[in-house]
């Protein structure tokens, strides 16, 4: 059975225009794969996925932080706004002032899965943390692509809704790679881990094979002693 | 043993000694360059005038004036026009403005001309309507808008935009992404300038146009305080309650409903205009192109040099004079000094001078004590003074001191100046471009400035010699910013300047 390629790096180099984050970075993204990204903050994980993003194209929906979002504007256009692309310009200009029927529609019964019922018509501004985070995945989800690729879209979200929210992704996309720190959501959501640490991809492993403590190597605090500590 | 010499006069490297040495140096200067002002009083018996004066303000008399409402009607509709229209031309550009040096330029030269010098060129054509007040606030403020709106557009986030899918229209990201993030900046700061058109409409009754400014004028020229005394409260009470009237809502209503009081409209001749512009404007030797007459012309123009002399020194008079007066009257409205009626009496004076325009001041001044530079250097010190004095009242207001029991002085001197004055300087220095474009102005109440020789060639009707002379003011104006942009200090992060006018050059 051959399963489809959507990328691959080959010894590359990824960052921004004068400084290098990942250097010589290899690995494969298969179709049907869902692959949580571990790391610690700053390792490279955003670099990576904006990598990613850049490759996919239209095939990729893209789910980033809440500070993505318009905060002056409703929770409608926010989530309206993945699909802007789709629209004429005068289309999107109208939608602004008298939302479109069948946008609404839809965007209303994602909202509703999402736990965002009654908040349509609210500014983004007016929300609290875990909102706007669920505004940003229904974004991403109304985006309708075939791949999902999140930074870290459930992270102040809390255990139990954060897993509903995984299932809810990934029952939508069948491929996708999702930043995450909560290791116990990578070893139980997710079929492969991809763990970054000093601006190397270090793991890259089925997660039914690895353990908790194996994910702890990624992450300088959790040892004290043997590890190094992490340059500045 | 070697101890360390004390330092002596304000030497040192620290920050706040370069900025007292450059003041002492501004302030030296203008003390050397003081001989060669002429600040004689000529009036009789000053102190009388500015009693009879006074007690015009104490006992105003409302019902002098004739057809008042309609003057507050036409001051309203003129203002809110005029920068309806000046957004309306100054958006588009402010989408352009970084791409173009052609424009910037443009702009930074329609925004050198005062709106008065504006309303004295454009009546030569359109004559004493709407047509010359409203285009005499909107073509200063469109450039006003470009600048302001590109700065204030450059500071846009980028993450909702690179949030977006790929193959988004310009258009659409830009409605999405970009402008609602900057709504509330680009709206504020609408507002403001209303504000201020609210003044420079007053003041297009100086020229002639009917607005309460006109009233205003002729009742103080003509010694009926009272009526004067009206009026300026009236004016007063319009730029206070602007909050109040100034809604959102309200103000399409506003605008549509002037629009029936703003006529008769003046028919406009196209050839005649066409002449204004092609000729009339413009040096005869130079249309022919003769180069040794031109040379001629210029000599011609009576009293030329002494005039920008006069305009720069009051200028630098000017500037000099408001640092003095932030220094002195900010302690005023602060909560660090005196007690909550003083405070609130401090605040209220200095409110009201804020809220004078200069030109007004000046010809207050001007009555009582004759024609010189002395009232217009008054003028603008205290104007742009207890403006300045007013920022940083409230920047000061923010600082928790140290040490509560320090008498008054050594709180001011250690605690609070310190901490206050590189934002002062930067706010002085941002005011340096108004001061000095409100300097060329204060010529047209008969000051040996620019403006006198600008509005006495538009009374004799040589439209060349006045044409050249607002292009020399400008070129003034642009200079001067320039070099107040050089020497502005740079080190303070956070300004009181910064915060309250996100482009304080661009400041009314």
């Amino acid at each position: 059975m051959s399963v489809e390629e959507l990328v691959r790096f080959d010894g590359e180099a990824l960052g921004h225009a004068r400084h290098t984050v990942l250097a010589d970075l290899t690995l494969r993204l298969r179709a049907g794969q869902r692959v949580a990204l571990l790391g610690p903050s700053g390792v490279g994980k955003s670099t990576l996925l904006a990598g990613l993003r850049q490759r996919l194209g239209h095939r990729a929906a893209w789910c980033p932080q809440e500070h993505g979002l318009v905060p002056p504007l409703s929770v409608y256009h926010n989530v309206y706004m993945g699909r802007l692309e789709r629209h004429s310009a005068f289309a999107n200009l109208m939608n602004l002032i008298r939302p479109r029927r069948d946008a609404w529609h839809d965007i209303q019964a994602l909202c509703a899965e999402l736990g965002l019922e009654r908040l349509l018509k609210r500014p983004v501004a007016q929300l609290s943390g875990g909102q706007r985070q669920r505004v940003a995945i229904a974004r991403a989800l109304y985006q309708a692509r075939e791949v999902f690729l999140g930074d870290e879209p459930v992270a102040s979200i809390d255990p139990h809704q954060a897993r509903r929210l995984l299932q809810m992704v990934q029952h939508r996309h069948a491929t996708c790679v999702i930043a995450l720190h909560q290791r116990e959501l990578a070893l139980t959501h997710f079929d492969r881990v991809w763990g970054l640490r000093d601006g190397q991809l270090i793991l890259d492993a089925p997660a039914r094979e690895l353990t908790l403590e194996d994910l702890d190597t990624l992450y300088p605090d959790a040892h004290s002693s043997d590890v190094p500590p992490e340059p500045a | 043993m070697s101890a360390e010499r004390a330092p002596g006069l304000l030497a040192g490297d620290s920050l706040n000694l370069r900025l007292a040495r450059r003041s002492l140096g501004l302030i030296v200067l203008c003390l050397v360059l003081l001989p060669f002002a002429d600040l004689a009083i000529t009036t009789h018996d000053p102190w009388a005038e500015l009693g009879r004066m006074l007690s015009g303000l104490v006992h105003p008399d409302i019902l002098a004036t004739e057809s008042l409402p309609h003057a507050i009607a036409l001051t309203i509709g003129f203002a809110l026009w005029g920068t309806l229209l000046g957004v309306v031309l100054g958006f588009p550009l402010a989408l352009l403005f970084s791409r173009s040096r052609l424009l910037r330029g443009g702009c930074a030269f329609v925004r050198a001309i005062h709106e008065l010098f504006w309303a004295l060129l454009l009546l030569q054509v359109f004559g004493l309507s709407a047509v010359t007040a409203i285009a005499a606030l909107t073509i200063p403020y469109a450039g006003i808008f470009a600048k302001v709106y590109a700065e204030i557009l450059e500071l846009t986030p980028r993450a909702p935009v690179d949030a977006l899918p790929e193959g988004v229209s310009r258009l659409s990201r830009f409605v999405y992404a970009e402008l609602p993030m900057v709504w509330s900046r680009l709206s504020g700061y609408t507002r403001y300038r209303f504000e201020c058109a609210m003044r420079s409409s007053v003041l297009l009754g100086f020229v002639g146009l009917p607005t309460l400014g006109f009233h205003l004028e002729s009742a103080f020229r003509e010694g009926r305080y009272s009526e004067a005394g009206a009026l300026l409260w009236m004016f007063y009470l319009m730029i206070a309650s602007l909050h109040l009237w100034g809604h959102r809502r309200l103000l399409p209503w506003i605008a549509l409903g002037s629009l029936f009081l703003l006529g008769p409209w003046p028919d406009i001749d196209g050839a005649l205009l066409w002449r204004f512009v092609s000729v009339d404007l413009w040096p005869k030797p130079l249309l022919e192109g003769n180069w040794n007459e031109l040379w001629q012309w210029f000599g011609d123009i009576p009293d030329l040099l002494p005039a920008i002399g006069n305009t720069l020194l009051l200028g630098l008079m000017g500037t000099v004079g408001s640092l003095v007066v932030a220094l002195l009257l900010w302690p005023l409205a602060s909560r660090h000094f005196g007690n909550r009626p003083t405070r609130t009496a401090g605040k209220g004076v200095l409110i009201l001078m804020r809220s004078t325009p200069e030109l007004m001041l000046a010809f207050i001044f001007l009555l009582m004590l004759g024609p010189s530079m002395l009232p217009a250097w008054l003028a603008l010190s205290l104007h742009n003074g207890a403006l300045i004095a007013f920022l940083v009242a409230r920047h000061a207001d923010a600082i928790v001191p140290g040490n509560h029991a320090l008498p008054a002085s050594a709180r001011y001197a250690y605690e609070l100046l310190p901490r206050l004055y590189g934002g002062l300087l930067a706010l002085l220095f941002y005011r340096a471009e108004t001061i000095i474009r409100e300097t060329a102005l204060l010529g047209m109440l008969g000051i040996a400035t620019l403006g006198f020789h600008i509005d006495s060639s538009f009374a004799y009707m040589m439209f060349d010699q006045a044409f050249v002379l607002l292009l020399i003011t400008a070129a003034l104006n642009i200079g001067v910013d320039a070099l107040a942009r050089r020497y502005r200090p740079r080190e303070i992060a956070n300004t009181p300047g910064h915060r309250d006018h996100p482009t304080g050059e661009a400041a009314c």
